[in-house]
């Protein structure tokens, strides 16, 4: 058992399964709430931006140590994933019944699950890349994507909550908008471990696709809710903490 | 690197800003969508200035580093904070001085940069240069109606960046006198950066333009700026 454990892929697949799971603790605070405060969502946000801004930094200086430009263009790929996930989920928006609820609300409900599970692939190809450049980078990976989820799920539970889910159904859905993460990583890091030079360009793709992210999902939302001075302190000392944790771990 | 060099480095940057009135004059009435750029492009290459700075800060003295940037971060938060930058538009002097206060970590940028490898400080001082237009161009569709003609902003654009010019000197000037505080300073210059970039050109160009552009020119310019100086240094 302890040497089936051992095993890398299986290590992968572990660690990436925590993360998916971290995504279910978003729905803890709703055990005792039954909406989320929008400054409290907003600096929630503000933290996982700075955790995957530091976590990115990461992963590009680990790729543009093997080689600078297979990095950048990995991270332009990375953006374009995102650009046509997007797009994809823009073309199929329908009225619809989830859970109960119908309408704009069922609506709301699942895109936010497919979403945030669309583009967990995303952050599971970043676990199973980090692994390529050695356990140091891939803990500090796992850790900040497994924060980053917790957010992730307390978005998934603040549209579900409000239209009658129960906190267990919130906490399942969190999760299964996660599960893409231990499947996505462990392909991930079998293509880069066979094929070492795909290294830099996997390590730009999943910085390139998080700082995207950032960009396009967290900060937007966040200055929505809250002064941007606010935001932008936690944001970014957040990002040094994250920046100092990889450095000794 | 000598003080006169980063000086005159930091002056070709800080009068690169110049250009920014002239590119509005140009366009006549810009549209937000075309500032919102201009926003974004300016905060992508500060992101990407940010980027060799920490990494050199890190690899240098990781601990100094991260209090330095801590220290960048707090300090630049507190002068918004003080002088309530930030907030709504507000008078031309106040717009002024909230320039004034984006330039001086730039300058602290060049000095730390400077007093680390030279190479760094010349990819730096063009990168702000090219930022400072954008900035520039910025900054004069923002200025008031009151403000005076083309060239009475112009050279109040150019006079605003000057705290670029007299931190780079100083900045240097401490790290040649104290070798130690190289780290904490590059650290300082990378924390203040990024908070510029995320309290002030992230939010104003969100307020402009569509979100998917926005990240899209922040990304791109970021990394090829992060490319470049990577390259060199």
């Amino acid at each position: 058992m302890r040497a089936f454990i051992q095993q890398p892929v299986v290590q992968v697949f572990l660690y990436a399964l925590l993360t998916a799971v971290a995504t279910s603790f978003g729905a803890l605070p709703f055990v005792f709430i039954r909406n989320l405060s929008q400054r409290a969502a907003a600096y929630a946000n503000a933290i996982a931006a700075g955790l995957m801004l530091g976590a990115s930094f990461g992963l590009i200086v680990e790729g543009t140590q093997h080689d600078g430009a297979a990095t950048f263009l990995g991270a332009i790929a990375g953006v374009a994933f995102i650009l046509l996930t997007q797009k994809l989920l823009g073309d199929h928006g329908h009225e619809t019944e989830f859970l109960g609820a119908r309408g704009a609300g069922a609506r709301r409900m699942l895109l936010v699950i497919v979403i945030m599970t669309v583009h967990s692939f995303a952050e599971g190809a970043a676990v199973g890349v980090s692994f390529g450049g050695g356990a140091a980078l891939a803990t500090a990976i796992t850790l900040a994507i497994a924060v980053h989820n917790i957010p992730e799920g307390l978005a998934i539970s603040a549209v579900m909550r409000p239209q009658g889910a129960s906190v267990l159904s919130c906490a399942w859905w969190s999760f299964v908008s996660s599960v893409p993460q231990p499947l996505a990583a462990v392909p991930a890091f079998l293509f880069v471990s066979r094929v070492s030079a795909a290294l830099p360009y996997g390590l730009g793709f999943a910085a390139g696709a998080m700082v995207f992210m950032v960009l396009v999902e967290l900060l937007p939302e966040a200055y929505e809710q809250a002064m941007a001075r606010g935001i932008a302190v936690v944001t970014s000392l957040t990002m040094v903490a994250m920046l100092l944790v990889q450095r000794f771990l | 690197m000598s003080l006169l060099q980063v000086a005159l480095l930091a002056s070709a940057a800080a009068i690169a800003a110049l250009l920014g009135p002239f590119l509005i004059e140009w366009a006549d009435t810009p549209k937000r969508h075309v500032l919102g750029v201009a926003d974004a492009l300016a905060a992508g290459m500060m992101l990407g200035i940010a980027y060799p700075l920490m990494s050199a800060a890190l690899a240098r003295a990781s601990v100094g580093a991260a209090l330095g940037a801590a220290a960048g971060i707090v300090a630049t938060y507190l002068v918004h904070w003080r002088l309530d930058i930030g907030g709504a538009p507000g008078s031309s002097v106040h717009s002024l001085a909230a320039s004034a206060v984006h330039a001086a970590p730039e300058g602290l940028a060049l000095g730390a940069a400077a007093a680390f490898d030279p190479r760094l400080a010349i990819v730096l001082a063009a990168t702000l240069a090219v930022h400072n237009v954008s900035e520039g161009a910025v900054l004069a569709a923002h200025l008031p109606r009151g403000a005076g003609g083309r060239a009475r902003i112009s050279l109040l654009v150019v006079l605003s960046n000057a705290p670029q010019v007299v931190i780079a000197v100083l900045a240097l000037a401490l790290a040649g006198w104290a070798p130690a505080l190289v780290a904490p300073l590059l650290g300082a210059a990378f924390g203040a950066l990024t908070y510029l970039c995320l309290a002030e050109l992230l939010p104003d160009s969100y307020e402009l333009t569509g979100r998917t552009s926005i990240a899209l020119v922040v990304t791109v310019a970021a990394g090829v700026v992060a490319l470049a100086s990577g390259r060199v240094w």
